[in-house]
């Protein structure tokens, strides 16, 4: 509680990565319906980069609200975020083929109210306070809707809460083997919780760079779709899955890699199984 | 009664479950200085000291395990809907649960140390190599033994809720147990080991924490050594006690009255709170007063 | 939780501006009269329960006496956690109980979901006086009163040197669990209420038995009322900024903004809950 929050200046400015994350997150999640049109699940996996693409926006989002330190942890912001995204997608998803529009204006109504009473009622008075708040849910939501999306093949709620149970031989329908009916939507509701935290807590100090940020970001996105591609074994054939579970490796190596490297350049020395540097002076 | 019985062995598995369970997060988490003491790994630079400690600040314990119990969870269901058998399907999806717990871990590292850079904190990348096994190894018996836990209550006790919603309402339970009783332990007597025994830390010596050992450089693994004996199993016994006497107070009692279980639960709080007054009166007898400080803030 | 900036020192207690509290209860009244519009009386009562129990989750949070990174040093009274994620333990442990009692009726599961939660809070709260005591030879000392208002225990003479208290003073336990029972209660309460709407909804949209639909049903009230216990847990944190010892602590006394927002929060996301299954099959 000690340490100050500081993060580094300069980098893309905001508001550009906020169009960039909304209409990606938009245009991406749009994508998956290509599987109702050609009937087939084989566009799943872009309700994932859906995801990817709001939990950047996100963690921006998130760096530009705790700058102004909450006297709370980061991870609460993410909570926040899911808390009232969850509401949203899920509501959203009942409109059938507006399902992502209607996210977002429930998420930003829900977020909004949530801001304001926290500006206004609680008297945080943080200037940033209601427009992150509206941010954060709009991306909790869409990245429920898109990792649900990924994992059945659908953001539309029907697709959600049916799934089918193989019973000798037979196919059988059933609201339990579904991913609401499952609870799936919880483990999604985490994995978004913490990768929408993750990487501005995993990255914050002085020397906090934004592109290492956004970086990790993306790197949790595409850990966070791992999952959700193996999950998805359960609800959509096993090729579309497949397809899926390959393209989140690929993005999460890449990711993954690319971030050691920005890490490696900001470290201040890369070492080895070398002893405590003191620094000059002594401690 | 057979029910009963059956029942009460039931509780019983889930309580030791949950008790190895408690032990395992609050170790794995002190090796990777999670949670509070964090804050002082990470302040520790900025005073000056340069260190060897693990700082996996992935977020605080609650909403950590609430994932990885979550997540483990949920993929034993969905390996359980593929037809594979429920024990595979529950070591398989807390394996690949650790996966993804190990990659945070790595990335939190490396994230604050880089940032730290300004105080010439270097990353010390071998720590990485042998610290993330160790916490993934504990973090993989504290999430097994949560979602066959979990499973049980579904499967044998009939808990309404699916697998992978339990799995959250435990995870962030076990958290919140391990983290409460098991960070003072960790933050206080050993990375404040130098610091006077019986009294808390100056806050004029934050940052100040221990970096050499008996031989050598501290490294987290002398800390999960240290917080092993006392504070993981008072983790254990915390969330032990808590999943058996929740479970304990509905099997046993709901024959009797559907308010048996709400009656025997708060006697059960009544019990603690005479053992929580018994430990505070004995602390005030044994371990004061001291004589009287300078007149703190208020 | 993770290392963060103090929070703004304010001096006082600054009441909610006169536009957050019209705000607030015009959203009130417009939620309630939707509820009513779209799922007539039932629909009422349910968004009434929603509210309700989001202030006592919001309520119950002042409560938890959390020191955050300061008590894990001993330098400042509490348990050594954050305080929205120690109350969503307990909460949700109360929900687990509550959910489990749901077939014998309203006040037992009510009543099942505060014992969960305070039976948490108090096995928690005295193994962390058995770590406090035994592990580490620490007395209870509050750093904000002098006296404990049910022991009359002097407090000073034990404070040791240079910190602001250590500990958990058996003030603080009662509020802790007092808390845990009020958040398991107002996190049960929401999960009934939605349940109930759920179960009455669900069989006629998809036409269906109840027992069909019974996971699906849980599953959404489940991470409805995980969700919504979240948001309300951490506007209250917002309103704690950071630390509390329980009841005795002067930030008690700003228990009312968060009611308020809590209250807002809750009816508004309340209602896109309830009003969930309106729109499916509209599009």
């Amino acid at each position: 509680m000690s340490v100050k929050v500081e993060v580094g200046a300069g980098g893309i400015p905001h508001n550009q990565i906020l169009i960039y994350g909304l209409v990606g997150s938009l245009v991406l999640i749009y994508l998956t319906y290509l599987n109702t049109i050609t009937n087939t699940q084989y566009f799943s996996f872009f309700g994932g980069l859906a995801a990817v693409a709001a939990l950047i926006w996100g963690t921006d989002t998130i760096k530009h609200l705790c700058s102004y330190g909450l006297g709370t942890g980061v991870p609460s912001a993410g909570m926040i975020a899911l808390g009232s995204g969850v509401v949203a997608a899920i509501f959203g998803a009942t409109t059938g083929i507006f399902a992502p529009i209607v996210t977002i204006i429930v998420a930003a109504i829900i977020g909004a109210v949530a801001g304001l009473m926290a500006n206004h009622v609680v008297r945080m008075d943080i200037p940033v306070m209601i427009v992150s708040l509206i941010e954060l849910a709009i991306v909790g939501a869409m990245t429920v809707l898109g990792l649900t999306a990924m994992a059945c093949g659908t953001f539309e709620f029907l697709g959600m809460i049916t799934g089918t149970v193989e019973f000798l031989g037979f196919t059988v329908q059933t609201y339990e083997t579904s991913v609401i009916g499952g609870s799936i939507v919880a483990v999604i509701f985490m994995l978004g919780a913490i990768a929408i935290q993750h990487s501005f807590n995993a990255c914050l100090g002085p020397g906090e760079k934004q592109d290492r940020t956004l970086m990790l970001a993306a790197e949790c996105g595409f850990l966070s779709m791992i999952t959700v591609a193996i999950i998805s074994f359960a609800f959509i054939g096993f090729l579309p899955a497949l397809v899926a579970l390959l393209i989140s490796i690929i993005g999460w190596i890449y990711t993954y890699v690319k971030y050691i490297e920005l890490s490696k350049r900001d470290a201040y020395a890369w070492l080895d199984a070398k002893p405590i540097l003191e620094p000059k002076g002594g401690a | 009664m057979e029910e009963i019985v059956f029942g009460i062995g039931i509780t019983a598995l889930a309580g030791a479950l949950a008790t190895v369970a408690g032990a395992a997060e609050d170790t794995e988490s002190d090796i990777g200085s999670q949670g509070d003491p964090n804050s002082q790994v990470q302040l520790a630079p900025q005073m000056g000291y340069i260190h060897r400690i693990f700082n996996k600040a992935v977020a605080g314990e609650p909403p950590a395990y609430g994932l990885w119990v979550a997540l483990g969870a949920g993929l034993a269901w969905a390996f359980m809907a593929m037809q594979i058998n429920p024990i595979l399907a529950i070591v398989l999806g807390s394996a690949l649960a650790v996966f993804v717990q190990g990659v945070y871990a790595t990335t939190a590292y490396l994230g604050r140390t880089a940032s730290l850079a300004k105080f010439g904190q270097p990353v010390y990348i071998d720590i990485l190599k042998s610290m993330t096994t160790v916490t993934m190894a504990h973090a993989f018996v504290a999430i097994f033994t949560t979602v066959a836990m979990c499973h049980l209550m579904i499967g044998a006790l009939g808990h309404p809720f699916p697998l992978p919603l339990l799995g959250l309402v435990w995870g962030i339970a076990l958290g919140a147990a391990g983290s409460a009783t098991g960070n003072p332990f960790y933050g206080k007597e050993r990375q404040y080991q130098e610091q006077k025994f019986g009294a808390g830390v100056p806050i004029s010596a934050s940052g100040n924490i221990v970096r050499y050992a008996e031989a050598g450089q501290r490294n987290s693994l002398d800390n999960g050594f240290f917080s092993a004996k006392l504070g993981g199993p008072a983790s254990g016994i915390c969330f032990g006690l808590i999943v058996f006497f929740e479970l304990w107070r509905t099997v046993v009692f709901e024959e009797l009255s559907i308010w048996g279980p709400i009656i025997v639960g708060i006697v059960v709080i009544l019990v603690f709170a005479i053992i929580d007054r018994y430990i505070e009166v004995w602390a005030r007898k044994n371990f004061g007063p001291y004589t009287a400080p300078e007149e703190a803030s208020t | 939780m993770s290392a963060l900036g103090g929070p703004a020192q304010t001096g006082g207690v600054q009441p909610p501006t006169t536009m957050g509290l019209a705000l607030s209860i015009v959203l009130i009244i417009v939620a309630l009269a939707l509820a009513f519009f779209l799922v007539q009386t039932a629909g009422l009562i349910a968004l009434v329960g929603i509210i309700v129990g989001g202030v006592l989750i919001a309520f119950g949070v002042h409560f938890v006496p959390v020191g955050g990174a300061p008590a894990a040093m001993g330098q400042a009274p509490g348990i050594a956690t954050g305080v929205a994620m120690l109350a969503a333990g307990a909460g949700l442990a109360g929900l687990f109980g509550g959910a489990w009692a749901a077939p014998f009726g309203f006040a037992v599961a009510l009543a099942g979901g505060a014992v969960g939660g305070g039976l948490l809070m108090a096995i928690t709260c005295t193994m962390v006086n058995v770590i406090y005591v035994f592990g580490m030879g620490i007395p209870a000392a509050s750093g904000k009163v002098a006296k404990d208002p049910i022991t009359g225990d002097t407090f000073p003479e034990y404070k040791s040197q240079g910190t602001e208290g250590h500990g958990l003073p058996f003030i603080s336990w009662v509020g802790g669990v007092i808390g845990g029972a009020l958040g398991g209660l107002g996190g049960t309460l929401i999960y009934l209420e939605l349940l109930d709407i759920y179960q009455t909804q669900l069989p006629v949209i998809l036409n269906a038995t109840v027992e069909q639909i019974a996971s699906v049903a849980i599953s959404l009230a489940g991470i409805f009322a995980v969700g919504m216990f979240l948001m309300n847990a951490v506007l209250a944190a917002y309103n704690i900024t950071g630390t509390i010892e329980g009841p005795h602590d002067p930030k008690f006394k700003r228990f009312p903004r968060a009611v308020i927002a809590a209250a807002t929060a809750s009816a508004v996301a309340g209602i896109f809950a309830i009003a969930l299954l309106e729109l499916v099959g509209v599009f």
